[in-house]
């Protein structure tokens, strides 16, 4: 009897031991998710499609043009993209190189990943466990992305690789490898690829995820697309290259095509301007100081304007920080960390501001008698300066936005006087400029850079670069809190597409096709300059539009594509040095007053850009097999 | 009634003297040999008892009795005449009387320890009145420690007359004549004849066989005599691991065990990540107590005390472990109890610890000479004038200078064991306990360096029923490593960069540590706890493990056996890393300048909850069949589990106050954790057959799956097939050739596997981390999901395919024993990501792949000799080990050039081959400088100074550059490895001591470390440089040279090749050192008796006594690795440790 409990006892435990058998290996990765448990969820897509837009290339205050890196949050010691433009020199860095390297602008892998990532969604989409109309969306959210990647990759290299599908690598490179489209071709896919997104997205989001792309924010995409593709086939002559990519079309757009592009534009941008949900920011401002505030206050805090802003990208902390207030803060009001004051506004930027008493005209600082503001030799003391009591009063009459945008000399900033002062002219008539010195005349002290210290002043000492060497000094975007923010710590969100730059793609559109809306882009046009204070109506010329969009998207980094798209840049930048406004105390007057000299910047060689820059380098293209850009 | 013919069995194969020992490892035995040793209910002798059978034979009968009384027989079957029968009708008698009555005149039987009766025939002679008066004579047989040795069969040569010794090593032994020989037998020790003459008593020693042919080897599943193995397997008992004191049991091992190369990293108290490696494969598998429990930690961290043997697996015999065997396993035996009364263990020792060398930097005074040698060589004005330097020459008050590494270091720090263990038995029970304690306290001179390690077990057998026997392991460890808030290596580099003419305190005043040049690495600081905080580490450790034994009364042979085991380890580090003050004094307005470093302050807690659990299921098979051939089967059922969870607090304080993370401020807090679940599942199975014990053949093979590969991917299968031919045993050699005792051949083959990889690369899987966010409600940041990265479905284990010949000689009675092994390892599937440049337009990176091969090639010997000469018995052995990696297949690019394939290939050449410049000498003066190749580019020789290094121009193009680099030196793994050991006892005395030592490397400081680059970090330089070539007038720089063993020193900005790899940096590293020596005395039984002690035994032994090595290599340790994570040189040195103890058993 026992022997047979025994062998009952054995087999049992025998039993329980292989019962627990083959499924333990039956294990599932814990840190891993497929697809369907991901993304038929609403928090699952929201989580995966938060990395996509993360990826998208927002040319946003975290953008690091050299080196083409998005979201960059190391230390790119105050260097963005206007500096590469007409608007504005780089505080301590000669920036004479910028961006003419192979590396510069450079978003090739980095957007083939992206684009891999949303084929990936793409390819799974029909298979989710969703309702008709959520997978639509989804549909629309990933043609919207891989609209703007590929309008990023085009806008840089031209005609590009199109890859639509999720690429399989087995054993065969040859099957992965794609040739490069026309550029017209992947100008098309792009604005096919909006044409999906419009079709799918909703006009609003009603989940709580607010800031996901809508119709609008397709649609404003499509028109800026548009008119960057028009301009390409418009413009190509201006900068002609030659060499294999062209002879294939994978570079320029023949002429022809640029009135389609334009039309595209206009549709685009008038199923906006007539879908009723935008407008500007407080359109109608009293007088041009509450014009000025409207102005600014809309960059400092997006969600003051929602009746403007299309897409924006948000930051936050935890989350993503941005450093504009750490790195572009006046010197007399940064936290203490070295390193403020490095975006100078150039005067050459400064000058193209329209006076309230000159509408229709850009209007350079004359800062002499003889009003000839082409004399940019320095100081000369047989010349007859206009003289100030106060430094900013030599911009009084200018568009509100100049002051939104750039702090002006001896103008306040959040509770100071901002002191930018370059040097001064002794009785004697010699003047001391950019050197640190003092005098005493009449028993009084004056020190050249407006202060004994250097926490007094924000201008011209050569000091690791806290201080403007262009007599002006960066305001658009930066935050009023008495105290910015640390590295990283900013997070005021970045509008991408907003109703003014809408108007203004349609405006440009209807004058360079000679579109019959022309009293609606002239309206549209005009409405932008009310809302910066002026009363006067222009009339739509092209000369009034581009004008417009200088000042009225300053920083926004459109100018560079801009200058690209309409190829200026190789005839802005031919050997050119940006040019500065020198404040001076004059010491030959007693009381002293204020006069200014215009001169080329200081430290700064002469910059020339490159037809073949254009169209940036392509990596690799040994492995790849592609065609590389002219010259390069 | 089958049982018994079992016993049967056993014993006609067996000679005497296996029977009791069994006891003694009964554990083992029991699962292997099948011996029955039946407990009875109660002592025999006070059962009374009927028997009644007819026509039955002695041996039915006293199996019957067995039955009844729960007593064991044991006996030679051949001594019974089988088919004699008789019948008995006894009623009410003792067993005794039972006996007497049953075994007539015929046998006689001796009753031991109450439950096991041993029964021998009476030799007739005996009866023959002719012969001479017979008389019983007593002894005592011990080892050469002293300790009575259980079991040892003394029989009467020619006789079948024997017995065998008592639980204190006594026997009596009846029916000697003085002509008789007594020949003495036991397990593991060799054999003994003694002429019993007029003595009385006898008194034995027995000494250690070399190789014990007749030892039973743990092989992983079974354990098995060395003289039947067919697989390369090594193999060291208790006694042999404790001859050498240190806190890691890696370190007890170095050196005597052929083919396992260890090699000490660091001598850091508490870092037991010593290299371990089987014949030069890599890190093996441990199995503890029958459990993979793995981590060369864990092995390392166990009490040496425990241990009753260890097992090294060295070729494919390791595939019984399928996956992950790849490298090898060690096996370790815990020790169990055994029958007889307790015997308790006291072992205690405590030990100096000292560095075993540590280069000297210079002081103020070398500093200074050389500090300004640098700017002056480069014709730079001087560093200091001349009348300062003197006042440092001369030591003048206030230029004495600081000794970093003195401030900072002490030259010895102790350490302390404690061991206290109880052993013992009886018919229900045994039981091993045995609790222990290690202490190490580090050289810091502040004190919070330490190590203490609490170790207990508790192994316990007990026979449930008669046929079920349980086994119960339970052990546990808790250990705690102290250190300063500063890693060790920035303390000891702050003794070395630390310029000597700082001081440690600001204005001497030991209230205010000084900011030190060049870079505060002020080494006062960094190894005090009250500055720096510290860094706590925690181990709780639980082993526990459950054994049911079933010996199937139905099948004789047969036994099942279930094993559960589960092991958790909780560990806990905490860290609090303390911002601190350091001042500098400002003597105009005698205040202290505070210099705060390292701020915030931060606390944080690791917390780490490990578990392991292991399900076996055992079925095995013994039997003999037509007397000469012996099958055995086992087949296992084993899976393994495992899940850990991981959390870490981090939190930064606004200003000091408790080392609570609660007390910390709840900004910038960092949370992290994670889990992870493994399971292994395993079917196993050997077969094993031999005929006569000549011919052996044995196959295994497991059928191993993984979690961790992808469905249809999970499983792969691990044989081997080895045997072997006892030559020995056949008549030719046996009969002939009797100086040889043994000569076996044997070969193996087999296929091992080795995971590779991160788990789960085959489940494509969105990620919930690692992705960038986005705001899409303002203010609320939502964490992405990265995207699937490409995976690899078809991605599996690494196979290695083992071979080894190796063949076994013992000599004159085991006197002289030799093995020698030739083995090679091929490994294939090893990780690579596949060559092929994709477009950079796919958008993501292959995969790893199972692409790249190597080949491991080795020998392998041992020579063992023994030799009692008078009172002295002493051994020798010596073992060695040489093996080579090979690279197969690298996977790589395409070559560009033939010189490309010769510099850069790597594919089917040696691995760790050092390529270097050929060192010329050293310039003898400018003109030679300015006649030689350029070494410099550009440059030419513009930075080269008389004294500096003089490369060979290979390829004679007039430029000294990378085309001149040849194949110079092996790289910094050792290729060989040896032991030579000696052991001795003279009366009361024994001696243990070990040489060990590595060959076939190189060791080089390299530039960026203090000790291979001069002002290394811009601070000072060691000594050594100080002998150096520099100008005789160190003002004038075109003074004459005076010719130095260094070149001039300069800072690294300022030289030109003389950093280059070549002879002047890179030595042979080859070293043997005295890595123990033991020295005993026991005290003799009646002095220590008195107080109740059966034996005392002092001790003194001495670790890394000394070191024989290339002298430059010598000063910084031949066994430290030039780069612990990745620091150069600073890793803690390597110790020497002098201790001294006493055991006591009583």
């Amino acid at each position: 009897m026992k022997s047979i409990k025994i062998i009952i006892y054995s087999i049992l435990v025998l039993l329980f031991i292989t019962a627990c058998s083959d499924d333990i290996l039956d294990k599932r990765p814990m840190d891993k998710l497929d697809s369907e448990a991901l993304l038929s969820s609403p928090e699952g897509r929201v989580s995966f499609l938060a990395n996509l837009y993360y990826q998208l290339p927002i040319e946003d205050f975290l953008f690091r043009p050299q080196g083409g890196e998005f979201n960059f949050r190391g230390n790119n010691n105050g260097k963005y993209l206007p500096y590469s433009t007409d608007e504005a020199v780089h505080s301590e860095a000669n920036v004479a190189g910028f961006l003419h390297g192979q590396n510069e602008l450079k978003w090739w892998e980095e957007g083939y990943k992206l684009i891999r990532d949303v084929n990936l969604l793409i390819s799974v989409i029909p298979d989710l466990t969703i309702n008709e109309e959520e997978r639509n969306t989804l549909m629309g959210e990933a043609a919207f992305i891989r609209a703007y990647s590929y309008y990023g990759l085009v806008k840089r290299y031209g005609g590009v690789p199109l890859i639509k599908e999720l690429q399989i690598f087995e054993d065969d490179i040859e099957s992965i490898k794609v040739p490069r489209s026309t550029e017209k071709e992947t100008w098309d896919f792009v604005l096919s690829e909006c044409d999906v997104a419009i079709n799918n997205l909703p006009e609003d989001w009603y989940d709580g995820y607010n800031r996901r792309p809508t119709k609008w924010a397709a649609y404003a995409l499509k028109s800026r697309v548009a008119l960057h593709a028009a301009s390409i086939a418009k413009f190509w002559n201006e900068a002609p290259l030659s060499g294999p990519a062209v002879d294939q079309g994978l570079v320029g757009i023949q002429a022809s095509e640029a009135n389609g592009y334009y039309q595209a534009c206009i549709l685009a941008s008038q199923a906006i301007m007539n879908s009723g949900k935008f407008s500007l920011h407080k359109p109608t401002p009293a007088n041009p100081q509450e014009a000025a505030e409207n102005y600014r206050e809309m960059f400092e805090d997006p969600a003051l304007a929602p009746e403007e802003v299309i897409f924006l990208k948000g930051f936050s902390i935890p989350g993503l920080g941005h450093a504009y207030d750490f790195w572009l803060q006046p010197n007399q009001t940064s936290n203490g960390a070295p390193h403020p004051g490095r975006m100078n506004p150039s005067l050459d930027f400064v000058d193209c501001y329209e006076s309230y008493n000159n509408p229709g005209q850009s209007s350079p600082i004359v800062t002499t008698v003889d009003g000839d503001v082409n004399n940019y030799n320095g100081f000369d003391k047989t010349r007859t300066y206009l003289r100030f009591n106060n430094p900013y009063e030599i911009f009084e009459g200018k568009d509100a936005r100049l002051w939104g945008t750039v702090v002006l000399p001896g103008t306040v900033w959040k509770g100071k006087t901002i002191v930018i002062q370059g040097g001064y002219v002794k009785p004697d008539e010699t003047a001391r400029i950019e050197v640190d010195e003092s005098i005493v005349v009449n028993g009084t002290t004056y020190y050249t850079f407006g202060g004994s210290d250097y926490t007094e002043y924000s201008g011209f000492k050569v000091l690791g670069g806290r201080m403007t060497k262009s007599g002006f000094s960066f305001k658009k975007f930066l935050s009023t809190i008495d105290v910015p923010p640390e590295l990283n710590q900013s997070t005021n969100d970045w509008i991408e597409f907003r109703y003014g730059e809408i108007l203004l793609n349609f405006a440009e559109a209807v004058v360079e096709s000679n579109h019959n809306a022309q009293t609606e882009a002239a309206q549209a046009l005009n409405s932008i300059r009310h809302r910066a204070g002026h009363t006067v109506d222009i009339p739509l010329t092209l000369e009034n539009v581009l004008r417009e969009r200088v000042v009225e998207l300053a920083f926004e980094n459109k100018r560079n594509w801009d200058l690209n798209r309409r190829r200026i840049y190789h005839k802005d930048l031919h050997n050119t040095v940006r040019k500065v406004l020198i404040p001076l105390l004059d010491l030959r007057v007693d009381p002293p007053q204020y006069i200014f000299v215009r001169r080329n910047a200081a430290r700064e060689r002469a910059r020339t850009y490159l037809p073949k820059e254009y169209y940036r380098y392509i990596p690799d293209v040994g492995a790849s097999g592609l065609v590389q850009n002219p010259e390069w | 009634m089958k049982k018994n013919q079992k016993l049967l069995c056993f014993f006609k194969n067996e000679k005497w003297r296996k029977t009791i020992r069994t006891m003694k490892m009964m554990a083992v035995l029991f699962l292997l040999f099948n011996i029955t040793v039946i407990a009875g209910q109660s002592a025999g002798d006070e059962i009374y008892f009927n028997l009644k059978m007819k026509d039955a034979t002695l041996v039915d009968i006293l199996m019957e009795i067995e039955n009844i009384s729960g007593l064991g027989f044991l006996f030679k079957s051949e001594e019974f005449e089988v088919d004699q029968r008789m019948s008995v009708n006894l009623r009410h008698v003792k067993l005794t009387e039972a006996l007497d009555e049953i075994l007539d005149k015929c046998y006689s039987y001796q009753i031991l320890d109450n439950s096991n009766i041993v029964i021998t025939k009476i030799k007739e002679t005996s009866d023959d009145p002719v012969s001479q008066p017979v008389r019983t004579i007593t002894g005592r047989v011990t080892d050469e420690k002293g300790d009575p040795l259980i079991g040892v069969s003394v029989v009467i040569k020619g006789t079948t007359i024997g017995t065998v010794t008592d639980l204190d090593g006594n026997f009596t032994i009846s029916g000697i004549s003085d002509d008789a020989v007594l020949q003495f037998s036991y397990i593991g020790m060799q054999a003994e004849e003694i002429i019993v003459g007029e003595k009385e008593t006898i008194r034995l020693i027995m000494i250690q066989e070399a190789i014990g042919l007749s030892e039973v080897i743990a092989i992983g599943y079974g354990a098995r005599k060395k003289e039947t193995l067919t697989g390369a397997i090594s193999y060291i008992k208790s006694e042999d691991i404790l001859t050498t004191t240190h806190s890691s049991l890696a370190q007890s091992l170095q050196g005597k065990i052929a083919g396992l190369q260890i090699r000490q990293y660091t001598g850091e108290p508490g870092d037991f990540n010593a290299m371990i490696n089987i014949r030069g494969f890599g890190s093996p598998l441990y199995v503890i107590d029958g459990v993979v429990r793995d981590g060369g930690s864990e092995f390392q961290k166990l009490n040496p005390e425990d241990i009753e043997s260890i097992s090294v697996l060295k070729d494919a015999s390791a595939a019984i472990y399928g996956l992950n065997a790849a490298n090898g396993v060690i096996i370790v035996t815990t020790k169990k109890g055994s029958m007889g009364k307790v015997r308790f263990n006291y072992n205690t020792s405590l030990g100096f610890i000292t560095p075993t060398n540590i280069p000297r930097m210079a002081d103020a005074a070398e500093y200074m000479e050389m500090r300004n040698d640098a700017l002056v060589t480069i014709g730079e004005s001087p560093y200091l004038p001349e009348s300062e330097l003197e006042k440092y020459k001369q030591g003048a008050p206030g230029y004495e200078g600081t000794d970093w590494y003195d401030e900072t270091m002490k030259k010895y720090s102790n350490q302390i064991q404690h061991n206290f263990s109880a052993q013992g038995g009886n018919e229900f029970v045994h039981y091993f306990l045995s609790f222990g304690y290690l202490g190490e306290n580090g050289l810091l001179k502040s004190g919070d360096l330490d190590y203490q390690k609490y170790t207990f077990r508790s192994n316990i057998t007990t026979q449930l029923t008669r046929n079920l026997t349980a086994e119960v392991n339970f052990s546990g460890r808790n250990d705690r490593k102290r250190a300063p808030g500063q890693i060790y290596e920035n303390i000891l580099k702050g003794t070395r960069v630390s310029l000597p003419t700082e001081p440690v305190y600001a204005n001497d005043n030991p209230e205010y540590l000084s900011v030190v040049a060049p870079t505060n690495l002020n080494p006062v600081a960094y190894a005090d706890r009250e500055y720096t905080g510290y860094n706590d580490d925690r181990n709780k450790f639980l082993q526990t493990t459950l054994v049911l034994t079933y010996k199937a009364p139905f099948l004789e042979g047969l036994e099942i056996k279930g094993l559960g085991s589960f092991d958790s380890n909780n560990y806990g580090g905490k860290d609090v890393l303390k911002s601190y003050k350091l001042y500098t004094y400002d003597e105009i307005n005698d205040i202290y300048i505070a210099n705060e470093q390292r701020k915030p302050s931060r606390i944080s807690n690791a917390i780490n909850d490990n578990n392991r659990l292991t399900l076996q299921a055992h079925l095995v098979y013994n039997k003999t069949i037509a007397n000469d051939h012996n099958v055995g089967v086992t087949l296992v059922y084993e899976q393994r589990q495992g899940w850990s969870r991981y959390s870490y607090l981090e939190r930064e304080y606004e200003f000091y106050t408790n080392d609570q993370i609660n007390q910390a401020s709840v900004n910038n807090q960092i949370t992290d954790g994670n889990e992870t679940d493994w399971a292994n599942l395993s079917y196993l199975g050997r077969l094993t057959y031999n005929f006569k014990g000549k011919y052996l053949v044995e196959y295994a093979a497991r059928y191993n799956g993984s979690y961790r590969y992808a469905p249809g991917k999970k499983y792969g299968y691990f044989p081997v097939i080895s045997g072997g031919w006892r030559m020995s045993e056949e008549s030719f050699i046996k009969n002939n050739l009797t100086f040889i005792s043994n000569i076996k051949i044997r070969g193996s083959y087999g296929i091992v596997g080795e995971d590779v990889g991160v788990p789960f690369q085959w489940a494509q899987g969105f990620s919930t981390a690692g992705g960038g966010g986005y705001e899409f409600i303002n203010g609320i940041y939502t964490q992405g999901a990265a995207s699937p990265t490409i995976v690899n479905p078809s991605l599996t284990w690494s196979e290695s395919n083992i071979k080894n010949i190796g063949i076994d000689i013992g000599l004159l009675r085991g006197k002289l024993a030799m093995e020698f092994d030739v083995y090679q390892r091929d490994r294939s599937g090893l990780l690579a990501v596949r060559d092929v440049v994709l477009p950079n337009t796919f958008g993501g990176t292959l995969p790893e792949e199972n692409l790249n091969s190597d080949r491991v090639r080795g020998i392998e010997f041992i020579l063992a000799h023994n030799n009692k000469i008078g009172e002295l018995n002493y051994s020798l052995a010596a073992n060695f080990n040489y093996a080579r990696t090979m690279n197969v297949h690298v996977e790589r690019a395409p070559f560009q050039s033939s010189y490309d394939r010769w510099r850069n290939g790597l594919s089917d050449r040696w691995s760790d081959v050092v390529w270097a410049y050929d060192l010329m000498g050293q310039f003898q003066n400018l003109e030679e400088v300015i006649m030689s190749p350029g070494q410099n580019g550009t440059l030419g020789n513009l930075k080269e100074l008389p004294g500096d290094y003089k490369y060979r121009d290979v390829n004679g193009d007039g430029l000294i550059d990378n085309n001149d680099m040849l194949p110079l030196f092996w790289g910094g793994e050792p290729k060989l490895h040896f032991g030579l050991s000696f052991s001795a006892t003279w009366k009361n005395f024994d001696l243990f001591a070990l040489l060990q030592g590595s060959g076939k490397y190189s060791m080089r400081f390299w530039g960026g470390g203090s000790y291979g680059e001069m002002f290394c970090f811009g601070g000072n330089l060691p000594a050594y440089f100080y002998d150096r070539w520099h100008p005789v007038d160190p003002y004038d720089p075109n003074s004459e040279w005076v010719s130095g063993e260094w070149p001039a020193t300069r800072t690294k900005y300022d030289v030109g090749a003389m950093y280059y790899e070549s002879a002047a940096w890179r030595n042979d590293a080859s070293y043997i050192r005295l890595k123990t020596i033991d020295l005993g005395y026991t005290l003799t039984n009646d002095v220590v008796n008195k107080v109740g002690i059966d034996n005392l035994r002092l001790f003194v032994n001495v670790h890394n006594l000394f070191t024989i090595c290339d002298p430059w290599v010598k000063i910084f340790d031949p066994e430290k690795i030039e780069g612990v994570g990745g620091v150069i040189g600073l890793a803690y040195p390597v110790t020497a440790s002098y201790n001294f103890g006493l055991n006591v058993k009583f």
